[in-house]
């Protein structure tokens, strides 16, 4: 176990340092002078290599990789470009908001899946099941910020229910969360029905009802206790899609989350805050990874007691 | 003559897999664990023994199809090394045990019996077509199965054809792993006389592996016995069945089922069937033989010559059979 | 060479049917959804090729005048801009046609490179022994940690004049992970398959093995992969143009009309709308396909949102089309009744029928079997695979699971029908007076529970004990079943045990309740020849403690002729021949039990003796001939085998044949 918990943290840091380094060098290496940009066009060149001096872009590369690297054990993470705060701190600032959404939509998201998953499982090839299985079809193939659009325009602007943009109160988080849902739902749907398919069909649950057990034990309990496991795992692809998605969701609904931050630290080439976008990305992808293959392995008593 | 095959203190060991929460102990797996036997030409020699005896290792490590962790396999009189592996893909050949899976799902059937034609260069694109058809006939197929692929054969037809692709090289040597294992009791027979045959015109020999008594009686000529990595028994066919010197080789027989319930007493072997990574001190079999000893524990046997042609692993090999050691030369 | 008779095939067994090839394609259109998703992919392909045509416009040609038209049939609309305009006047419906070429076209590409990519990646680490694998899994480890949206407008973000070519670059390369993943765990897969470790004992190199024999098995996994990339990057890349990093201005792309939508969503919904429709529809004809496809390409990938072979559905639902009794049963005369002398009979099965229609065919597993089960006796059924054995024990306890179902019989036990009786009535008989083990113990019992919480459930289901009781008379009956340490294997879990103990933990189980019935479905084939013996002996001892009848179902004649009292032989789901064990196998009337006695290697067989075997192999229960199963394969058959099913005539005392050879009149109409 603790070897195991060693050896995933040893990774966990390699894969952190690869995409630290990736990003770093990317920026800098596609990117044109964000010093340029920051000035107005036509502005004097010493003015520029002043504004360069200041965030520092004027040293060789190598320096300004170093320095980066040294300072993230620490906690710095550099400071922006743009009026010079400190990164972290400004991450740290919209990091709930994300997280929020992150949560409610895991919620939502999870339950719907598993409901739905289940049912259509439960009476495959019926109606409900074909039902489903549009639904997903037709979600999987529906742009994200089409439908956070559309859903704006039916709610929003006809209705006048829930609130358009910004984060401000509870009715807020309605839209955006159905529209990472939408995202997230079909593939968990399919995941779910998939693992309750295979289960039902295992050589156990048959042995248990010749044993006696009344149906609804056997699906509830038997059932659900081995296709349960790999659902486990679900939660670890959810954040992932969820990352991915954040960034365009919160661009529509002016959501004050790291996707947002994000997005316009590209825009502005504020490199530092970039870096520190992704960074808090990929910890957060590989974290939850690794506490879900954790979860997983406990579960399962064929992993947990494996001595042979 | 020299013998065909030789095998000398072969070993195969495998290094045991950390589990996710185990300790730091490492086990390692001794799947053969020491086995030596000769096979002569046109002879067919039965391997049996029950699963975790080694016996497929054992035929996939002789034919270098693993690589041995130690030990001497001579063919031809030669010491085999993983380096001159080509030369013995010629001369020896193994046909699998699941029809289902031996074959590969995407080629077609004149395709995989030309394949070792081409690679030893045997025959070229356009004569491999008539050879293939040669060896379709041998095997009692249809010319026309060569256009088909393996799923649209059943489990009959295509261990024929893993057998026809074994015989597409010439071998001297056939091992047949748990060829007939997986098939109905009504299509083993034909598969089964069809090996004899081959072997009578071919001038084919065989290492026959088995878990069925029945079967490697039938087939054998010679019997090896496997317990747990090593060979127990070795003795010609009729003498073994009629006469078992060792415990196990006893016990095992005792178990099958017969058609005419003569009454006989069945052994019953107590205990567990034992762990390949963690094999009892002494002999293997000490903690389940119904005549063990204490220096059983201590001491493992080592496979002997009790009596001419008859090898057995036991420290009382005739002790237990007293039939076996009146009326025979003395030898031991 | 050989003699063909003995070891041979008949011609007709070798089915010449067309290769493999242009089945795929046939097999494609027989499926609702690939035709539905391909067609509609073809129209959106065609108008795209055909956009210089169709095109009312010029995409590019701006009409300052009539900016944001709302579509023809909106207020204000006209067909002369049948879509409607942007703010700055040009054609939305010729845009969104050449907006369909570009967002094709970049999606193909990419897809050829990430596909190719991925290919050569997964081929080569799922190959690999070294290093090259963990290297290039952990670098596919950092890529997929990096948001790829993030990674796309990184890099276009600084790129002042987007071209395809560089958003087919940027789309394309970094999602070769994707494929790379799933072609290296089928490389995996196969590499441990027995087909490979043959490729490699007849000589063949590792380059191959790996391109003749591994790689047609996954480049149709790649090819499924790739359908469903493909609309993934059309999305992808229409999000990037509606964030503003796709294809520069005034190129037409649906994303970037899209944004412009949404910048002025309330005046111009449509302008928002719109495009948003076509992605949809495009992406769904494209996933359309590739679901229809991936079930005939590659099944295993399991992608396939409709499936097309029928799932399993829990034995709740009730009997289908139960026909009547069938016109004629096949018994000539009653078996043994409480009247006669010998054991009362426990369970009466007259005319059982099972079959199972699938798509394209009808499978008749069982039909029209009859046999008698009697108190504290052991009925031993054998037969090969297909002979209906296991599936005539399963339809005793109504475990036959959808499409299957019985057709035609009734099974009467204690006087009721259990073919007939609610679902409600039966749970109430199985598990307490039918109990059932199954032939693979260690998948037969629940893997993530302990043996002991499985046992408590079973006893607390049928006795109202406490948990810390249950676990006592679970003890008592594993010492019952022979097992020497009962507290510790109660708190094992069943992938801990050895295969033969798991089999006494199933028995143990049953007995619980001292059923009148026990079936065991082949319990000891998947155990060693020392194990079997073990446990089949300690199952006649229980058995014979409690006088519980057993039906031992099993392929192993020896088997039955040493544990059973009477003997049930079947055949292509027919009963032979059934019987007292010793009167069947001493004195066997029908030719496919002699055959089988006379072909089967015992080790009592004298050597030197050559086996009959049996010529030809068992008919296809999907296909099965009029008149006998066995005709083809009988050494003693007549014109008439193969014309009419012999009926069940009684030979001996309580020994039954069904053949024509032991028929009294040769004129019998009964089937």
């Amino acid at each position: 176990m603790l070897r195991y918990s060693l050896r995933r943290t040893a990774q966990m840091v390699v894969v952190v340092f690869g995409v630290v380094t990736l990003v770093f060098f990317i920026l800098r290496l596609a990117s044109g002078d964000p010093a340029r940009m920051m000035n107005p066009p036509g502005q004097q060149e010493e003015i520029i290599q002043l504004t360069r001096e200041k965030i520092g872009t004027d040293r060789p590369l190598m320096v300004q990789y170093w320095d980066y690297l040294l300072g993230l054990p620490q906690g710095d993470l550099g400071k922006s470009f743009h009026g010079g705060h400190p990164v972290l701190g400004e991450l740290l600032k919209v990091f709930p908001n994300t997280a929020m959404l992150a949560v409610a939509t895991i919620l939502f998201s999870s339950t719907v899946a598993i409901l739905l998953g289940i049912g259509a499982a439960l009476r495959a090839n019926g109606a409900f099941d074909r039902l489903v299985l549009v639904y997903v079809s037709v979600a999987l193939a529906t742009p994200s910020f089409w439908l956070a659009i559309v859903l704006v325009l039916i709610f929003s602007v006809h209705f006048d229910w829930l609130p358009a943009i910004d984060m401000e109160g509870p009715k807020s988080f309605v839209l955006p969360v159905l529209t990472l849902a939408v995202m997230l739902t079909p593939v968990l749907i399919r995941t779910v029905r998939q693992s309750f398919l295979e289960t039902l069909s295992e050589d156990h649950i048959r042995a248990a009802r010749a044993r006696g057990i009344p149906e609804h034990r056997v699906i509830l309990v038997h059932g659900l206790k081995v296709a349960a496991l790999p659902l486990v795992t679900l939660i670890g692809l959810q954040l992932g899609m969820i990352l991915a998605g954040s960034y365009v969701v919160e661009f529509i609904f002016n959501w004050p989350g790291i996707g947002k931050l994000t997005l316009d630290a590209v825009a502005g080439r504020d490199f530092p805050m970039v870096q520190g976008g992704v960074l808090v990305a990929a910890l957060a992808f590989v974290i939850v990874n690794f506490v879900v293959d954790l979860a997983y392995a406990a579960l399962d008593p064929r992993i947990r007691m494996s001595a042979k | 003559m020299a013998h065909l095959l030789e095998v000398r203190d072969l070993k195969k060991h495998f290094a045991g897999r950390l589990g996710l929460f185990a300790g730091s102990a490492k086990k390692t797996v001794r799947a053969v664990d020491g086995v030596s036997f000769t096979v002569d030409q046109g002879e067919t020699l039965g391997l049996v023994g029950e699963s975790g005896c080694g016996k497929s290792t054992l035929v996939k490590t002789l034919l270098y199809l693993e690589v041995p962790t130690s030990g001497e396999v001579y063919f031809d009189g030669q010491r085999l090394t993983e380096k001159e592996a080509m030369r013995l893909r010629r001369r020896a050949q193994i046909v699998f045990q699941d029809p289902y899976t031996s074959l590969p799902p995407r080629m077609r059937v004149g395709d995989i019996i030309a394949d070792p034609l081409l690679i030893h260069r045997l025959a070229d694109r356009r004569s491999v077509r008539e050879r293939v058809n040669q060896l379709l006939e041998d095997v009692g197929l249809q010319p026309e199965t060569a256009d088909q692929y393996p799923h649209q054969l059943s489990g009959g037809m295509r261990q024929r054809v893993g057998i026809a692709r074994a015989l597409s090289v010439q071998p001297a040597l056939v091992v047949a792993d748990e060829a007939v294992s997986a098939l109905d009791a009504s299509v083993q027979s034909q598969i089964l006389n069809l090996f004899k045959d081959l072997q009578g015109h071919l001038d084919l020999t065989y290492i026959f592996v088995s878990h069925d008594l029945g079967v490697a009686k039938y087939m054998s000529h010679r019997i090896a016995v496997m317990y747990l990595g090593e060979i127990v028994e070795l003795a010609a066919t009729e003498e073994l069945y009629a006469h078992p010197l060792n415990p196990y080789t006893r016990a095992l027989l005792s178990a099958i089922p017969s058609i005419h319930r003569d009454g006989r007493e069945r052994i019953r072997l107590e205990g567990e069937p034992p762990d390949p990574a963690n094999p009892p001190p002494g002999c293997k079999f000490h903690p389940r033989c119904p005549i063990a000893q204490k220096i059983c524990a201590q001491e493992a046997p080592q496979l002997k010559e009790w009596l001419p042609g008859r090898y057995v692993a036991c420290h009382f090999a005739l002790d237990s059979d007293p039939a076996a050691r009146g009326g025979l030369v003395s030898g031991a | 060479m050989t003699d063909l008779a003995t070891a041979g095939i008949s011609p007709e067994a070798v089915a010449a049917s067309a290769p493999a090839r242009t089945h795929i394609l046939r097999q494609l259109l027989k499926r609702r959804t690939f035709v539905i998703g391909a067609a509609g992919l073809t129209i959106i392909v065609l108008i795209a090729l055909a956009a210089p045509f169709l095109a009312p416009h010029d995409p590019m040609t701006q009409d300052l005048g009539k900016g944001l038209a709302p579509p023809f049939w909106a207020k204000g609309g006209s067909l002369d801009h049948p879509l409607g305009t942007d703010t700055l006047g040009r054609d939305v419906a010729s845009r969104l046609m050449y907006g369909a070429r570009n967002s094709l076209v970049i999606a193909l590409f990419a897809v050829l490179i990430a596909s190719v990519l991925g290919l050569v990646a997964g081929l080569s680490a799922g190959f690999s022994r070294g290093w090259w694998d963990p290297l290039l899994m952990r670098f596919g480890d950092v890529q997929l940690a990096f948001p790829f949206i993030l990674l796309a407008i990184a890099i276009l973000g600084v790129i002042s004049d987007r071209s395809a070519v560089h958003l087919i670059l940027v789309l394309g390369i970094p999602t070769w992970i994707l494929y790379a993943r799933v072609v290296r765990s089928r490389v995996l897969a196969e590499r441990d398959k027995d087909y490979v470790l043959g490729a490699k004992s007849i000589g063949a190199s590792r380059m191959r093995q790996m391109w003749r024999y591994i790689l047609p098995s996954v480049w149709s996994a790649v090819l499924v992969i790739a359908m469903l990339d493909f609309g993934f990057v059309i999305l992808l890349e229409a999000t990037l143009s509606f964030l503003g990093f796709g294809l520069t201005p005034p190129t037409p792309s649906w994303g970037s009309i899209l944004a412009e939508g949404k910048r002025n969503m309330i005046i111009s919904p449509w302008l928002a709308v719109l495009p948003g429709l076509a992605i949809m529809l495009t992406v769904l004809a494209i996933n359309m396909t590739a679901d229809g496809a991936a079930d005939v390409l590659d099944p295993k990938l399991k992608i396939s949102v409709f499936r097309r072979t029928p799932l399993k559905k829990p034995a709740n639902a009730t009997w289908t089309d139960l026909e009547g009794r069938a016109a004629a049963s096949t018994r000539s005369q009653p078996v043994a009744t409480k009247d006669e002398m010998g054991p009362p009979t426990l369970l009466e099965v007259s005319d059982l029928s099972v079959e199972f229609p699938l798509p394209d065919k009808v499978v008749k597993a069982v039909r029209h079997v009859s046999f008698d089960v009697h108190r504290g006796r052991t009925l031993g059924i054998v037969g090969e695979s297909g002979s209906g054995k296991s599936v005539s024990a399963f339809s005793i306890i109504q475990l036959i699971e959808p499409p299957g179902r019985v057709t035609s019989g009734e099974v009467l036990f204690e006087g009721r029908d259990l073919t007939r009786i609610s679902n409600y009535d039966m749970a109430q008989l199985r598990g307490i007076k039918i109990g059932m083990i199954f032939q693979n113990p260690a998948s037969s019992l629940n893997p993530v529970l302990s043996i002991g919480s499985q046992m408590v459930e079973t006893i607390r289901l049928h006795l109202k004990v406490s948990p810390a009781e249950a676990r006592d008379i679970g003890s008592q009956a594993l010492l019952n079943v022979g097992i020497g340490n009962p507290q510790a294997i109660l708190s094992r879990y069943p992938f801990q045990l050895s295969g033969g103990m798991n089999q006494r933990v199933m028995i143990a189980m049953a007995m619980l309740t001292r059923p009148d019935l026990l079936i065991a479905d082949e319990p000891s084939s998947a155990l060693d020849v020392t194990t079997q013996a073990v446990v089949l002996e300690r199952l006649r001892e229980i058995t014979r403690e409690h006088q519980t009848s057993l039906i031992l179902i099993t392929h192993d004649i020896a088997l039955v002729a040493e544990f059973a009292d009477e003997i049930l032989v079947m055949y292509a789901g027919q009963v032979c021949e059934v019987g007292p064990v010793r009167s069947v196998i001493d004195d066997a009337r029908h030719p496919y039990t002699r055959a089988l006695l006379q072909s089967v290697p015992r080790a009592e067989i004298e050597s030197g003796k050559r086996l009959q075997a049996i010529p030809g192999e068992p008919p296809d229960p999907a296909e099965l001939p009029p008149g006998c199963p066995f005709a083809d394969r009988c050494v003693s058959v007549m014109g008439i085998c193969r014309q009419v099913n012999p009926s069940q005539v009684r030979v001996r005392p309580h020994h039954d044949v069904a053949c024509h050879l032991w028929s009294s009149d040769k004129d019998e109409e009964k089937v």
